[in-house]
């Protein structure tokens, strides 16, 4: 435990305008229009074309192939901030990773810079070299290419490329991590690359021809990590030069102390808190060079960095005022990419950050109080920025943290509108130990991307390995097998047709046949690509900065970490848990319809003479998830439970187990769009609601939501779940804070993992649809993460539109007014 | 043992300290004219009817045994046919038919107000027995108040004072915490006269209640314009309460939430009254009227 030494943990006093430079960097950064970056897809093209030895271990491939990038990487300074290192070569990026996805903008080249929705610049010179030098060497060498050469295109594949059914990440990223950097902090990274030479040349001296593999290994780690080094001497040399260059004696000065950082870390270990946190960038920029941006996720800062923090205050080399600089200027640079998104997938991942997330507060390792001042200058950062990226998540024991802490997080829910999101950690700690963690490890749990959940540094879950559309089997078990987008196509198994089926168990039994059949699809896939990934895709560097590759000398795509799970994440849960229960309720029970009028209505989307009546009918009187109707409960607990066994069953290419999770990005919008009409009344094309939150409008009262959804909570949901909810915004803040704190402090008891929030109104939000120049940094929560409102497309944002919002005034769900 | 009730309203701030669970019961002995929860006052279960969200498919009137509904009428029930069995709210696709009053166990009421127990704990509430009026169904809310009071939840009644003490005190006062006592008219005569009872027997309950549980009992005012809101009547009130040593007051300010309920109910709402809220703001000057007491916002 830690004393807070803060006399005002709301650190009132600091404001943007008391911040010059934060505030400059924040408009900055809301200026800046993302442009695609091609030196990294330049630099590794040139390498393998050029230096690629075929003789040399995958890890000593990829360790050779990132470090030629980093030691080639431009060294530039956009801005005022005051940290070194950029993750791309503009200062708003969209880096390309042709080992993934980049190819898919071949046919956008000449559009992407001007199409109206979220355009990404690119210059006429750089799309020619993509189009002429970098694309045609990639056409049969990316990861879904290989998978399907080697695998002779495969079914899971075929089906994955459908999109309606899974989506398989892995075309497209592993990444989703949060490295172990305490360590880094105090050797720096040439005392990394020291502990791999000893362990190499002890390993080597032993002379035994089975400990090759680690060898290559340990050969590999030092490769990469002489990158890191290479580009922070650019960093002190550009610096430098700027330092020169400087009219302003304040701005020589500044860019003098920067290079003099940049001399000393991440090479040397870090002696300040200012160089921790300049460390910890660089290395986060080296990991961008070796893994695409997706959800490289920093962790626990405000503990790691907290001792450097501690003894710069106490010997008085450091106020709270240059603290909260310092760590907004960490916020902004960890803001400082995007992902490449083509036209083609605005639809399923339109207007998403590449979701770094941060974690704060908690119970440290020994379970005691984790919260301390670094915790709340991280939380008033947070609050003044209101930016999309970092992602920051905030832990809450409800027996060690205080009520203080409690209330201080959800005032600044309440003043940004949206963060952070919020964390049980009885609840995760429950979830993370039933996965085999040791509970040390479990408590010192942190974040990645959206909601999923890892011990730091220890955990290498490949989180969104994943991405079920969960209406698919439904719509396959209706229909033998079959779905309505995909016409006469047998998909599944030809299951028995439901008018014969005389229980509500047995179609619980044929949607079980096609849910586990398309699930094994999936996981088979995710097998495939994942053998794909030890070849192409070691991880040397991100390795040498986790618990366990070191001791192992094993890579983490071989299985190196202490833990090695998969992720797999589900999109539509609530709208198949009330399609059962409209089932079971309307058919089964009540007898209102045979299941062959039921499915009669699903089959014409509701469109018949009695068609509305029905749909009307089944929404009004069909029992709903949020409600805690006894058949609702039943019936979502039944799908947690068998999802939750039925990937426990199955062990990964790295030894670990598959985990569950229930968080949907903005793919619920998406999928929902082209899935068909479901029998709790949902039309063809409408969204699915999001992560594990109640179908919008289906549960009334509040607290019967939280308990309905808090009571599936722990040990079932290992990966992590997304609860949505809206409020509406109160003017007495302070007052709005103490129930919100309490109501939280409630549903977490009950056993919810996480939550977030929306502070807004249907009206506010349908005004931000029709006027967005009148809100260009509105900031919502979709599911696990934020946007800003204007970059999302029209089917999300009627999404959040008609979110229930309730009011926390009255508890209960305030009618949706009607809409143009 | 059963109880007939109307609403259940979970995550209630205005019905006491904390986040609450208030249970409206059914069946009331006052009928006052600007009655906010006019579908409670019978004591049996009544539909309501909601033209707006009627979509006209005839389902109901298929359904109905007693050929109590007609299309063609705009209020759609004949009350004088209808026993109030609820076929045609099941049989209703859009919920335009809703049945107030539903027979609970008791058991079956305890198991509902216990799933808010966490948020009870955090916040400081509990639950509140409300109506209609809650001692008429007095032998049940004596066994519901015990349970609640063995788990250990903070409980609350909401009375217009119109019972028997002694039966009231025997079955219930062990096991409240608080008690918040209604009084509209001190004049005995306008009481009469506006309500069609005698206030006696409540002003008697008050006082006896003030003797023994004062620091429990919150006495709560209607502010109902063109009926209580008299200075006059206020001033009286406010003398009283100091007089009997009353401690806590609290005012209700008037909302016209009744009317629309009133006619789904079949009733006809009173014509004079204001379909505008009043304003908290609009509370300050009948606060002078109790000085000496303390004022109770929940």
């Amino acid at each position: 435990m830690t004393p807070i030494t803060l006399a005002d943990i709301g650190l009132k006093e600091f404001t943007l305008q008391n911040l010059p430079r934060l505030q400059e960097l924040r408009s900055q950064y809301f200026s800046r229009r993302p442009e695609i970056c091609i030196e990294r897809a330049r630099y590794i093209t040139k390498y393998l074309r050029l230096h690629d030895d075929l003789e040399d271990s995958p890890e000593i491939r990829q360790a050779k192939k990132v470090s030629y990038f980093l030691h080639r990487k431009s060294a530039q300074f956009h801005d005022r901030n005051l940290l070194a290192g950029n993750t791309t070569s503009k200062a708003l990026g969209a880096p390309l990773f042709p080992e993934f996805f980049a190819l898919t903008l071949w046919p956008e080249l000449e559009t992407v810079s001007k199409r109206t929705k979220n355009p990404q610049l690119l210059t006429d010179a750089e799309a020619n070299e993509l189009n002429l030098e970098i694309f045609p060497f990639w056409m049969d060498r990316n990861v879904l290419e290989i998978t399907r050469t080697r695998f002779g295109n495969p079914k899971c594949l075929q089906l994955f490329e459908n999109l309606v059914f899974f989506i398989a990440a892995k075309a497209g990223c592993i990444s989703h991590a949060v490295p172990a950097y305490s360590l880094m902090l105090e050797q720096g990274v040439s005392g990394l690359i020291t502990m791999a030479a000893e362990r190499e040349g002890e390993l080597a001296a032993a002379g035994d021809p089975k400990n090759k593999q680690q060898i290559d290994f340990f050969r590999a780690v030092q490769i990469a990590l002489e990158g890191i080094i290479a580009h922070a001497k650019q960093l002190a040399k550009e610096a430098e030069q700027l330092a020169r260059a400087a009219n302003d004696p304040a701005e020589a000065a500044e860019f003098a102390e920067i290079a003099a950082i940049c001399r000393q870390v991440p090479a040397g270990p870090a002696r300040t808190f200012r160089e921790a946190i300049n460390a910890l960038w660089i290395c986060q920029v080296g990991i961008h060079a070796e893994n695409i941006n997706m959800a490289m996720s920093p962790g626990r800062l405000d503990q790691i960095l907290y001792p450097y923090y501690r003894r710069d205050i106490t010997e008085g080399r450091l106020d709270v005022g240059q603290a909260i600089e310092l760590v907004g200027c960490l916020w902004l640079k960890i803001a400082d990419n995007v992902t490449m998104v083509p036209e083609a997938s605005e639809e399923l991942f339109g207007g998403a950050g590449t979701v770094p997330a941060i974690t704060l507060g908690g119970v440290d390792a020994n379970g005691e109080d984790a919260v301390n001042d670094l915790t709340y200058i991280m939380l008033r950062v947070t609050e003044l920025l209101a930016i999309r990226d970092p992602n920051v998540n905030a832990r809450y024991d409800y027996e060690k943290n205080s009520t203080a802490y409690c209330r201080r997080v959800s005032e600044a829910i309440l003043n940004t509108k949206s963060v952070p999101a919020f964390f049980n950690d009885t609840a995760n700690i429950t979830a993370l130990t039933g996965q085999g963690e040791t509970l040390e490890h479990a408590r010192d749990y942190a974040v990645i991307g959206c909601v999923e959940l890892a011990s730091s540094g220890r955990d290498y879950p490949a989180s969104s390995s994943i991405m079920m559309n969960l209406a698919a089997p439904l719509e396959m078990a209706l229909f033998r097998g079959k779905r309505p987008i995909t016409g006469d196509e047998q998909i599944g198994p030809v299951t028995e047709d439901p008018s014969t089926l005389r229980s509500f168990e047995e179609f619980w039994q044929v949607f079980k046949i096609q849910l586990d059949w398309l699930i094994g699809q999936a996981i088979q896939l995710n097998e495939y690509m994942g053998s794909v990934h030890q070849e192409m895709m070691p991880s040397p560097l991100l390795s040498a900065l986790f618990i366990g590759p070191m001791d192992k000398g094993k890579d983490l795509i071989q299985g190196g970490a202490l833990y090695n799970s998969s992720g797999a994440t589900h999109i539509g849960f609530a709208d198949v848990v009330d399609s059962l229960n409209a089932i079971e309720q309307t058919v089964f029970i009540a007898k209102k319809f045979t299941f062959s009028e039921l499915l009669e209505q699903v089959r014409a989307n509701f469109s018949g003479p009695q068609g509305e009546k029905v749909r009307l009918y089944l929404q009004n009187h069909a029992p709903k998830y949020g409600t805690e109707a006894p058949i609702a409960r039943k019936n979502s607990r039944n799908l947690v439970q068998h999802l939750f066994n039925l990937y426990q069953s199955h062990i990964n290419y790295r030894g670990g187990r598959y985990r569950p999770s229930y968080w949907t990005m903005t793919n619920h919008a998406g999928l929902g769009g082209i899935s068909g009409a479901l029998p709790h009344g949902r039309k063809a094309g409408e969204v699915f609601s999001s992560g594990m939150t109640p179908v919008s409008g289906a549960a009334p009262e509040l607290t019967a939501c939280l308990n309905a959804v808090a009571e599936l909570g722990g040990e079932l949901v290992p990966g992590g779940w997304a609860l949505n909810i809206k409020y509406t915004p109160e003017a007495d803040v302070a007052k709005m804070a103490e129930r919100f704190a309490q109501t939280i402090d409630a549903y977490f008891r009950a056993g919810g993992q996480q939550v977030q929030f929306n502070i807004m109104t249907y009206e506010m939000l349908l005004d931000a649809k029709k006027h967005p120049e009148k809100y260009p940094e509105l900031m919502v929560r979709v599911s696990g993460y934020s946007a800003y409102f204007k970059d999302l497309n029209e089917m999300m944002k009627d999404e959040l539109i008609t979110r229930t919002q309730y009011g926390l005034a009255d508890g209960q769900a305030v009618p949706l007014p009607a809409l143009q | 043992m059963k109880a007939l009730v109307g609403n259940i309203n979970r995550y209630a701030l205005h019905d006491g300290p904390g986040i609450r669970t208030t249970v409206f019961l059914k069946g009331c002995t006052l009928h006052c004219p600007w009655c906010h929860n006019p579908e409670l006052i019978s004591p049996e279960p009544e539909i309501a009817f909601y033209l707006q969200r009627c979509i006209s498919c005839g389902d109901c009137q298929a359904i109905c045994p007693q050929k109590a509904i007609c299309m063609e009428s705009e209020n759609r029930l004949d009350r004088r046919r209808c026993t109030g069995c609820g076929l045609c709210v099941e049989s209703c696709p859009t919920g335009a038919l809703v049945l107030t009053g539903r027979e609970y166990e008791l058991e079956e009421l305890v198991e509902l107000l216990l799933r808010d127990r966490l948020f009870y704990a955090r916040s400081g509430g509990g639950v509140t027995l409300s109506g209609g009026e809650p001692t008429q169904q007095l032998l049940f809310i004596s066994a519901l108040l015990e349970r609640l009071h063995r788990e250990k939840i903070h409980t609350i009644i909401e009375t217009n004072g119109l019972f028997s003490y002694e039966q009231f005190a025997a079955a219930c006062l062990d096991h409240l915490n608080m008690i918040f006592f209604d009084l509209k008219y001190l004049d005995a005569r306008q009481h009469q006269q506006m309500i069609g009872s005698s206030n006696t027997l409540i002003l008697a309950n008050l006082c006896r209640l003030l003797t023994s549980r004062a620091q429990d009992v919150v006495v709560r005012i209607p502010l109902i314009p063109g009926y209580t809101a008299t200075a006059e009547n206020i001033e009286q009130i406010g003398k009283f309460l100091r007089h009997q040593k009353a401690r806590h007051f609290s005012l209700l300010p008037y909302h016209p939430y009744g009317l629309a309920k009133a006619a789904a109910v079949g009733m006809t709402p009173d014509q004079t009254l204001p379909t505008q809220a009043m304003d908290q703001s609009e509370l300050l000057p009948w606060q002078e009227f109790f000085y000496e007491l303390e004022m109770v916002t929940p």
